[in-house]
C-alpha cells in the first residue's frame, strides 16, 4: 500500500440547495517516497484533494488512507492528532504567525508532544537550519523576504518530522529566484530525507520537478505524467 | 503552561486594545470591589449589634426627639433592665459659622452609667471613668480619635451641633477625660472613631428642650425581643408622641438606610458596570478573533484541536482577566486604606472601623474577575472551536 490511497473519493460541496461536485470517484495512489506533483485548471479538484490527503477537510464518500491510517474515519479530536504527527502542509502564502519569531513560528507544532521548551527549540533549530535560516531564527515574519518566509514556513511543516508533505502552490507568491529556491529545499526534501510530497501547482517548472504530475479535471484524474523515476531506496 | 508565551505574544500584538479592555475591567472590578467593600462594613456594624439591646426612637423619624418622661415608663416595661437616653449631637469641630465638616466624627450625649453598662465594647481605664462621671463638661473619644487629632487626657475642645435643637449661641466646651480603647477581638465591629458626654450637659444646656433622640434598652432575655418592643411601644400607643421600638442591628440598619436603600443601589450599580464591561469585553475579544481567522485555521491544521484553541482564546480572556482583577483589587485596596485621610469622604466612612478589602473580598472579587473574562471570551471561543479551516482559509 503507498503513503496515499485516495479509493473512490467523492467530494460534494453545497452552497444553499446547489450541489457542486468538485471530486467525482476519484482514485490515486502515492508511493512511499514519490513527489507528486497534481496540476490542472481552477476549479478541478485540486487543492480539495490535497486538503482530504492534509486531512482538514472530509469526503462526501470513499475513502482516503494516509500512512496506513484512514483518516476520513477518524473522529476531529484524533484527526487534529493525526495531523500534528503524520503531515505537513506548506500554504501559498505562507501563513506565518506575525507575533511569534521565526524559531517560535517553527516551534509551533511542537508544542503538542511532550518535548521540553529546550528539546522543542534544539528541534526547531535543526528545521530552520534544514531550509538554511539557522541565523535567522529570532527574525519575525515581516523582517524576512517572501522566500525566506516559505523557507520558515517549511521548516515549521517537517519539524514533526512527518512523513508525507503537502503543498498548495508553494511558490505561487514568489519570484523566480525565490520559487527555484523553495523547489530546490522541497526536491531535497523528497531526495535526502525521503518525504512523500504532494504538490499542487500551475507551474510548469514546479510540476517538472516531481518525479510525476497528475492533471486534474473536472474533478476527475485524466492524465499521468512520469518525469523521474521514484529511487529505489524511498520506494 | 507551555502556552502561555504564546498567549502573551498575542496580547502584547495590540497592546493598546489589550491595555484598554484591562483598565476597563480593572475600574469594573474596583468600583464593585470598593462598592462591596461598603456594604459588607455596613453589613459588619449591623451584625455587630448586641441581641439584648432595644432601641426606641420617635416612630415617625429619628430626627424628631421624645419626651425625657419616658424614660421611666420605659423602665417600668417587664424584661426591661436598663434604660439609657442617648441622643446624636451631630457636634463639628470649629465654630462661628466655620463648621468643619470634613473632620466630623459621630458624637453622642449619653447617661454614663446605664450606656456604659450596656455597652462592654468600650473599655475605660477605672480612673479615667471616675474623671468623666466627675466633670459635667467631660467627654470620653476612641482611641483613634484621639489619634487623629491629637486629644489627650485634659486637653479641651469645642464642638457646635448643625441640630438646630443642640444649637445654643455658642460651642460646647469639652474637656478629655477618659480614653477607650476598643475590645476589636470580641466585637471588631466597634469604632473608635466615637466621642461621648454626659446627657445632662446636653439637656440643661438647652433648658430641657433638648428631648431624647434614642432611648437605648437594655433587656434581660434576647429570646423576648419581639415582645418587649411591642410592650414599649404599646405603652406610648395613646400619646401625642408614638415610639418605634427595634433591635440594635435593626436601629443600624435604619439609619443606614436614611440615604435610602444603599444595598440595592450599590448592588445594582456593580451589576450594571459589570455587564457593561462583559459586553465591551466580549466585544474586544471577537474583534481580536475575527482578525485572526487565518491564524486560527493554520494553527488547526498544524495539529491543534478545536478544542485547544478555544483554550487559547479563553486562556487570553483569562490572562486579561487575572491582570485587570489584580489591579483593580490593588486600586480598591489603595483608595480604602486611604479613605479615612480624604476629606468629607473619610469622615462619611469613620462609622465603619472595619472599612477595608478583606482578603476574601479581594478572593471574591478575583473569581468575579476571572468569571467575567471567560464570560467575554465564551463567545469568540466558541466561534474559533467552530470554525472549520477549509472555509476560513477560502476565506482569507
Amino acid at each position: 500500500m503507498g503513503a496515499v490511497v485516495i479509493d473512490n473519493v467523492r467530494k460534494v460541496y453545497r452552497r444553499d440547495a446547489e450541489e457542486i461536485l468538485v471530486l467525482d470517484g476519484l482514485s490515486l495512489d502515492v508511493p512511499d517516497g514519490e513527489f507528486v506533483a497534481l496540476m490542472g485548471p481552477s476549479g478541478s479538484g485540486k487543492t480539495t484533494l490535497l486538503n482530504l490527503i492534509a486531512g482538514i477537510d472530509r469526503p462526501t464518500s470513499g475513502r482516503v488512507v494516509v500512512g496506513g491510517v484512514e483518516v476520513s474515519a477518524l473522529s476531529e479530536g484524533a484527526l487534529a492528532a493525526w495531523r500534528s504527527r503524520n503531515v505537513g502542509f506548506i500554504f501559498q502564502f505562507y501563513n506565518l504567525i506575525p507575533v511569534l519569531t521565526a524559531v517560535e513560528n517553527v516551534e509551533l507544532p511542537l508544542l503538542l508532544t511532550a518535548l521540553s521548551r529546550r528539546e522543542r527549540r534544539e528541534r526547531a533549530m535543526t528545521a530552520l537550519r534544514v531550509v538554511g535560516l539557522a541565523d535567522r531564527s529570532k527574525h519575525y515574519p515581516r523582517q524576512l523576504s517572501g522566500g525566506q518566509e516559505q523557507r520558515v514556513a517549511i521548516a515549521r511543516a517537517i519539524v514533526a518530522d512527518p512523513a508525507v508533505l503537502v503543498a498548495d502552490e508553494p511558490t505561487g507568491d514568489l519570484d523566480a529566484r525565490s520559487a527555484e529556491e523553495i523547489l530546490n529545499l522541497i526536491q531535497a526534501l523528497n531526495a535526502d530525507f525521503g518525504k512523500t510530497i504532494v504538490m499542487v501547482t500551475h507551474d510548469p517548472r514546479a510540476s517538472a520537478r516531481a518525479h510525476v504530475e497528475r492533471h486534474l479535471e473536472k474533478g476527475v484524474l485524466n492524465r499521468s505524467v512520469v518525469r523521474h523515476e521514484v529511487p529505489a531506496v524511498h520506494s | 503552561m507551555k502556552f502561555l508565551p504564546y498567549i502573551l505574544k498575542h496580547l502584547r500584538r495590540n497592546w493598546v486594545r489589550t491595555l484598554s479592555t484591562v483598565l476597563g475591567m480593572a475600574l469594573c472590578v474596583f468600583l464593585i470591589a470598593v462598592l462591596q467593600t461598603v456594604l459588607v462594613a455596613m453589613d459588619a456594624s449591623v451584625r455587630g449589634a448586641s441581641p439584648d439591646r432595644l432601641a426606641t426612637r420617635h416612630a415617625v423619624s429619628l430626627v424628631f426627639n421624645m419626651p425625657y418622661a419616658y424614660r421611666s415608663r420605659i423602665s417600668a416595661v417587664p424584661g426591661v433592665r436598663r434604660v439609657s437616653p442617648t441622643n446624636f449631637f451631630g457636634g463639628l469641630p470649629g465654630s462661628g459659622g466655620s463648621a468643619d465638616f470634613a473632620n466630623f466624627f459621630a458624637n453622642f450625649a449619653v447617661e454614663a452609667d446605664t450606656y456604659f453598662a450596656m455597652y462592654p465594647e468600650y473599655n475605660l481605664p477605672r480612673d479615667q471613668w471616675d474623671a468623666f462621671r466627675a466633670d459635667r463638661r467631660g467627654a470620653v473619644i476612641g482611641r483613634a480619635l484621639s489619634r487623629k487629632f491629637g486629644w489627650n487626657l485634659g486637653d479641651t475642645f469645642q464642638l457646635e451641633s448643625f441640630i438646630p435643637p443642640y444649637r445654643v449661641g455658642r460651642p460646647f466646651e469639652f474637656v478629655v477625660r477618659a480614653i477607650y480603647d476598643a475590645d476589636l477581638v470580641r466585637y471588631p465591629a466597634t469604632n473608635e472613631m466615637q466621642m461621648f458626654f454626659h446627657f445632662d450637659y446636653l439637656y440643661e444646656s438647652t433648658r430641657r428642650r433638648a428631648g431624647v433622640g434614642t432611648f437605648m434598652v437594655q433587656i434581660d432575655d434576647p429570646a423576648r425581643t419581639a415582645e418587649i418592643a411591642r410592650l414599649i411601644d404599646e405603652a406610648f400607643e395613646n400619646s401625642d408622641v408614638q415610639t418605634k421600638t427595634e433591635t440594635e442591628g435593626a436601629f443600624i440598619q435604619s439609619f443606614n438606610e436614611l440615604a435610602g436603600n444603599l444595598v440595592l443601589l450599590l448592588n445594582a450599580i456593580g451589576l450594571a458596570v459589570g455587564f457593561t464591561v462583559l459586553l465591551v469585553t466580549a466585544n474586544t475579544m471577537s474583534m481580536a478573533v475575527r482578525e485572526r481567522r487565518t491564524e486560527i485555521a493554520v494553527l488547526k491544521t498544524l495539529g491543534f484541536s478545536s478544542a485547544r484553541v478555544m483554550g487559547l482564546i479563553i486562556g487570553e480572556a483569562m490572562v486579561i482577566a487575572a491582570a485587570a482583577g489584580a489591579l483593580g483589587i490593588g486600586l480598591a485596596n489603595g483608595l480604602v486604606s486611604n479613605l479615612a485621610d480624604i476629606p468629607f469622604l473619610g469622615a462619611a466612612v469613620s462609622q465603619f472601623p472595619s472599612l477595608n478589602v478583606s482578603p476574601r473580598l479581594a478572593l471574591g472579587m478575583f473569581a468575579v474577575s476571572l468569571a467575567l473574562g471567560t464570560a467575554a471570551g465564551a463567545v469568540p471561543a466558541w466561534t474559533a472551536y467552530r470554525a472549520k479551516i477549509v472555509d476560513t482559509l477560502r476565506a482569507a
